[in-house]
């Protein structure tokens, strides 16, 4: 809009409109904590019910009664499953989340140096999900009564369909076996090395100028990232092609054609801000099918995150690292969510106004 | 006299989606059920002299082994038709499962509210934004492999979304004025939730019924695809993928051939589940009922 | 009574032929659509001619067509529906045949449109400004002009304080409001001919007169033309320069706005007026008209007059075909073959005087005394909000009592505390002088006299039950009773006047006026003392409201039940109710007799809501200027 017509915020006055944003986020992020807690409860319950004792796993062949007894002391798993767990939680909040019986070591390091193969494969991932997706959502739209519209609609559910671990077995035999296009294994190209700065081995190698590295590693993330954009696309492109629709069979849309409004100023001035609300929901109640996504998807293109040490921890009954990393699951999950909810809250109206 | 058959099941037969899918679906159970019968080997029968054969069709084809053989010499087609007993048991067990500890709880917190409504609705709330697959896993350990547990997790993860769908449509039915109007005639809660709420729900229930098919066979092919789902000697897709995957470069084959049948079973199941939605919608909503 | 040849000689005497412009002329439009591989003729033979700064009514039924010729004009017909003839003359330019770029060029500019909905009409996601704006820009208005230009439109329609409306949203704004600033909008480019289709229907009624005054001085101030569309006769007749009524997509009669109430001359619209209840005049008993409009897909199977099937003159030459229009003078058309010696007939037709349902006795069967409600905010900063204030309440044998309201003004929640839907915060009830208690006992006692038909028929009849079921829901708990329950569904069926099958059907297969009576018959099983009846007559067609109304009247006569009437509409009350409560903002501002109470209302409100409905004769002037205290200022924040 022109200069004629000034934002409704501005007549707030700054501070206030500050304050209330950091009072909007401090909600959100207290509102979440009773959940993540809920979780890591229900977690730690499944997981008492292991059929292996942790305590046998983690002392050596000739452990004396006495050292299981001590073990099991100092674990805690003395004491009743709710004890158990406030003084995992109480750990937890310290940021102590036990040690892995795999080798011993502390598990949050080995969190903390998984996750960031992690985030990129979620940034990249989401980034190029979305963006596929609203635009298929949006070419679909402009065919709307054509029968290229019902042809990208069927091919759309088709994709919606397969399951991202088949995804990822698909482009690999695509691209990475059958044309050789991209690299499919590992995080970089096995001769390269990266020096560890940050943890993320793109944003490392562009700080030390190894373009090699950079090179390499974005082009192991490529098949990765377009996995994980497959599946947060289609379900996107639909809900932004359906939303579309429905916003133009609303009155307003009407009202704005009899006022002769042209039909592309009608599309991203009137429709697309509408339409968009249901398209953030969705990319926030998806958040956790996209994630619990990059768990197969890193074990399949063999990236060390915290979904392929997830996976081994599994396999060798690793509680304490399952504990820890669903926490971590749940955590991103809520961020996402939040970071959803923040978007809605400055597109929708009716949210910032009810107070 | 022709015999009176409802609107809901012609569209039902008409539809093409449920056509192909329940076709695609019906192949797959007549295999499942005929198991013994139309495998030509044990599954779990070894040959070491014939590993990874190619299918007959193909150079170095036996015709012993019609789709070839795997990584340990078991022949593909076989593990294929016992792996459709998986998709098959678990295709109709975990949708009903789901179903009924959904909408139980649905009912129970969406139309008497209150605290019950609160602690439900928190625990819906909670159990979606988990990622599905960690906690499917989660269960899966704790639960050891087999059938029975993977049916037990499917439900255990799944129930979520019926409850939170089903719980917005009682709570919409609840305002109703004939749920009003059933009160004021002396209705009791029971009756109401049975005569009044329930049969409103169905079409919703029949709808995420329908969907969760392909939902649960894809959850359980993902277990089985990391190993945590039946026990090592059954064979089943997700486990032939895995397997199928470490021999790749010797023979797609018994990575492509399960792979292919997995997306079919996805896809027919799906359309199953959208014609079956549409039918619903069309014939058994509220809006269109009895007209 | 005029005749026809006397009325010839009255009209156009006021101005001079010369001055007249003829902006929007319409001959011979046909539209048609596919329907099931039938071609049907959703509009026929529609012919008008629309002057300059004058105002046409269209008036109809539900169903009649008389949205279609604005979505003809704005090009907004829906799949499958295609004007096949006739033309249609827009300031002497060929509006149907006009390019899309023409057209979309006299759309906002030339002609404006004011919607039925204005809450949903208005975008939620931007501001009244960011539109109005939009708007402004686009016929031309200078940016550096534009907010000034807006805050004088606002103003223009009454709005207060306009430069905060700009800033605010639709869904932070009364409907009233709202249809303020599509009014502004509307006018904002002086356009040549503006579309109000039910402009005011979805407003409280006070609200409604205030808008229709407005508009009526926006189109003097700029010289507009007007195509106003209507369900609401009276309305029509006070706003209009011309009416044209349309039935099932015919036009049946075309008149001066002023004297086609007095001088109907189709049996259409003369059964229409003589269903309508009225405010003043004498009380006499609404004539019914049977039958429900035919469905547009069953208009291609009516090869004559379309209203043939529910005429009380119907004879088998009406049948046979199309009846022309047959002008009766220059502006009063008639499309009725019979029109000579029907007129003849029906002017010697007498009207039956009608009494309201008065009180058989004394006696008090149900009464309330010091009941309130108070809905508790649940949160220390909000104030709790005052549903009904303490007030005495009591219902004779026999007695019809009107309870009269705008929305929010308490009148529903009266009507759910005397069902005991909802807990009072205070008071006490008496049933036939014994205190009732909160015991099972009590409350068997209470539904065993009291019972609530619903609002709308759609959603108090559950749509996966059977009529027969729902007509005996109240047996539901007693199934020993399975035999007398069959017997039960038919006696009732029979009482509200359905026929046998209706009882082996689901509600969604019948009409609304059907729907309405099963809901009716319910509340009859147990054969209660009391009905309290939530607005049941407001979403009907006139000639159904009648039917309804009339089954009431005739089941008091029959079951002696009493009657609470919760209603917005006076002269409904006034037709069938001997008692008349006031409510405004949860409390009772007057009561007492009906007739009393309208003749010679005490309290300002009461005024004002008399005020606000278009009396019955065509001569005076209506709306007359009413103080604007809070029809426009009631709803600043919050939903």
């Amino acid at each position: 809009m022109t200069a004629v017509y000034s934002s409704p915020a501005a007549s707030d006055g700054l501070m206030p409109r500050l304050l209330s944003q950091v009072w909007l986020l401090a909600r959100q992020v207290l509102w979440r904590l009773p959940m993540l807690i809920l979780v890591s409860l229900i977690v730690f319950v499944i997981l008492r019910a292991i059929p292996v004792d942790p305590v046998t796993m983690l002392l050596p062949p000739g452990a004396t009664q006495q050292d299981i007894e001590n073990l099991t002391a100092e674990l805690g798993l003395d004491k009743n499953v709710v004890m158990q767990f406030l003084i995992w939680l109480k750990d937890a909040f310290q940021g102590d989340f036990g040690i892995s019986i795999q080798n011993g070591s502390a598990v949050s390091s080995m969190v903390a140096e998984a996750l960031p193969m992690t985030i990129q494969l979620l940034f990249f991932g989401f980034i190029a999900g979305i963006l596929l997706g609203v635009a298929i959502g949006l070419v679909t739209f402009s065919y709307r009564g054509t029968r290229v519209e019902k042809v990208i609609l069927s091919i759309n559910g088709i994709m919606m369909a397969i399951p991202d671990y088949l995804w990822a077995i698909i482009l690999i035999v695509i691209f990475g076996v059958g044309l050789q296009w991209l690299p499919f294994l590992g995080p970089v190209g096995a001769n390269i090395s990266i020096d560890h700065i940050t943890g993320f081995l793109t944003l490392d190698s562009l700080l030390t100028g190894n373009w090699e590295g950079l090179g390499s590693s974005l082009a192991h993330l490529i098949l990765p990232s377009m996995t994980l954009a497959l599946v947060i696309a289609t379900p996107i492109a639909r809900m932004a092609y359906s939303s579309l629709t429905e916003v133009y069979r609303e009155d307003y849309i009407h009202a704005a054609q009899l006022r002769g409004v042209s039909s592309k100023r009608i599309l991203m001035f009137h429709a697309l801000r509408n339409a968009s609300l249901p398209t953030v929901s969705l990319v926030g109640v998806q958040a956790s099918v996209i994630i619990g996504g990059t768990l197969l998807i890193e074990s399949i293109y063999g990236l060390p995150g915290i979904g392929s040490l997830m996976i081994k921890a599994m396999r060798s009954f690793d509680m304490q690292v399952i504990q820890a990393i669903a926490l971590t699951y749940a955590v991103t999950v809520q961020v996402i969510n939040m970071i959803t909810d923040l978007v809605l809250f400055q597109l929708n109206p009716r949210l910032r106004m009810q107070k | 006299m022709m015999a009176y058959i409802p609107a809901w099941a012609v569209s039902l037969i008409k539809d093409n989606n449920v056509l192909i899918g329940g076709g695609f679906f019906l192949l797959l159970l007549i295999a499942a059920v005929f198991a013994p019968e139309l495998a030509p080997h044990d599954p779990n029968e070894q040959d070491l002299l014939a590993v990874l054969l190619p299918p007959m069709w193909a150079d170095g084809g036996m015709a012993d082994y019609p789709l070839g053989t795997d990584s340990l010499g078991q022949c593909v087609l076989s593990r294929m038709i016992y792996g459709a007993r998986v998709v098959v048991i678990i295709a109709l067990t975990a949708p009903v499962g789901a179903a009924i500890v959904g909408s139980i709880l649905a009912l129970i917190g969406g139309y008497f509210g209150g605290r019950a409504d609160w602690v439900i609705n928190r625990i819906v709330e909670t159990w979606l934004s988990f990622p599905a697959v960690v906690l499917a896993l989660i269960l899966m350990i704790a639960l050891s492999p087999g059938l029975h547990n993977v049916i037990l997790a499917i439900v255990l993860v799944d129930w979520a979304r019926f409850c939170k769908v089903l719980r917005a449509d009682v709570m919409v039915l609840r305002q109703r004025d004939y749920v009003a109007a059933a009160q004021i005639t002396g209705a009791r809660p029971l009756g109401i939730i049975l005569r009044d709420i329930l049969p409103g729900i169905v079409p919703s229930m029949i709808s995420l019924m329908a969907l969760e098919i392909s939902i649960a066979v894809v959850a359980e092919s993902t277990l089985s695809f990391v190993g945590m789902s039946v026990e090592p000697d059954v064979a089943s897709w997700g486990g032939m993928i895995s397997d199928g995957l470490n021999s790749m470069y010797s023979s797609p084959y018994p990575l492509l051939l399960p792979m292919v049948a997995m997306i079919f079973t996805v896809l027919a199941t799906t359309f199953l589940g959208q014609g079956v939605r549409h039918v619903v919608d069309n014939h058994l909503s509220e809006r269109t009922q009895g007209a | 009574m005029g005749h026809s040849m006397a009325m010839a000689e009255t009209p156009l005497t006021d101005f001079m032929p010369m001055e007249k412009k003829i902006l929007l002329q319409a001959e011979g439009l046909n539209l048609d659509a596919r329907i099931h591989g039938k071609t049907c003729r959703v509009l026929r033979d529609i012919s008008f001619t629309l002057e300059a700064g004058k105002t046409l009514g269209l008036v109809g039924e539900s169903g009649a067509g008389k949205s279609m010729l604005g979505r003809i004009l704005s090009r907004q017909l829906p799949g499958g529906f295609k004007v096949s003839s006739g033309s249609l003359q827009f300031d002497g330019e060929d509006l149907l045949n006009a390019s899309d770029k023409q057209h979309r060029e006299w759309l906002g500019r030339r002609i404006a449109f004011i919607p039925q909905e204005p809450m949903t009409a208005l975008n939620p996601v931007l501001t009244i400004g960011q539109q109005f704006s939009e708007h402004m820009q686009r016929i031309g208005v200078a940016a550096s002009e534009c907010r000034e230009k807006m805050i004088h439109s606002l103003s223009e329609v009454l709005l207060p304080e306009p430069e905060q409306i700009l800033d605010k949203y639709s869904f932070q704004l009364s409907g009233g409001m709202c249809q303020r600033v599509m009014i502004a909008m509307a006018f904002a480019s002086e356009p040549d001919l503006v579309i109000s289709d039910e402009a005011t229907t979805a407003l409280d009624v006070s609200t409604q007169a205030q808008v229709v005054k407005l508009l009526r001085d926006m189109q003097q101030k700029k010289g507009t033309s007007v195509i106003f569309v209507t369900h609401d006769m009276g309305l029509a007749t006070h706003v209009c320069d011309e009416v044209a009524v349309l039935y099932a997509g015919e036009m049946m009669e075309r008149a001066d706005a002023k004297k086609l109430l007095q001088h109907a001359r189709h049996p259409y619209t003369r059964a229409l007026t003589r269903a309508t209840p009225e405010l003043d005049g004498d009380l006499t008993v609404l004539d019914t008209l049977d039958g429900q409009m035919p469905g547009v897909e069953s208009f291609a199977d009516i090869t004559g007059c379309r209203f043939a099937g529910r005429c009380r003159f119907c004879q088998p030459s009406c049948e046979e075909s199309i009846p022309d229009m047959q002008m009766l003078d220059q502006q009063h058309g008639v499309r009725c073959i019979r029109i000579q010696e029907l007129q003849q007939r029906e002017d010697n037709e007498e009207k039956v005087p009608h009494k309201t349902g008065a009180a058989f006795s004394d006696r008090h069967i149900l009464s309330a005394t010091n009941l309130s409600k108070v809905y508790s905010s649940g949160n220390s900063k909000q104030k709790d909000k005052l549903a009904l204030a303490p007030m005495d309440f009591h219902v004779a044998p026999g007695e019809f009592i009107g309870v009269v309201g705008e929305s929010g003004s308490g009148k529903s929640t009266l009507g759910r505390l005397l069902m005991g839907l909802e807990e009072p915060t205070s008071g006490e009830f008496k049933l036939n002088g014994h205190a009732l208690g909160d015991d099972e006992a009590s409350w068997q006692k209470r539904r065993s006299l009291i019972q609530m038909i619903f609002q709308d028929a759609r959603s108090a009849l559950n749509p996966r039950r059977k009529v027969g079921k729902l007509l005996t829901q109240m047996m539901d708990s007693r199934p020993h009773q399975r035999l007398e329950r069959r017997e039960r569904m038919f006696e009732l069926a029979d009482n509200v006047g359905l026929s046998k099958h209706a009882v082996g059907r689901y509600p969604t297969q019948l009409s609304g006026g059907q729907r309405q009576r099963v809901n009716i018959g319910r509340s009859l099983c147990d054969l209660p003392q009391v009905l309290i009846a939530d607005e049941i007559v407001s979403g009907l067609d006139v000639s159904v409201q009648a039917q309804i109304m009339n089954l009431l009247l005739e089941l008091r006569r029959e079951h002696k039940v009493a009657l609470i009437l919760i209603s917005h509409d006076l002269s409904v009350v006034r037709y069938l109710c001997s008692r008349i409560l006031v409510m405004k903002n949860g409390e009772v501002v007057e009561s007492g007799e009906t007739h009393s109470v309208l003749k010679n209302p005490q309290h300002p409100y009461t005024r004002k809501l008399i005020a606000a409905v278009p009396p019955t004769d065509p001569q005076a002037d209506w709306p007359l200027d009413i103080d604007d205290d809070d029809g426009s200022s009631g709803k600043m924040d919050g939903i």
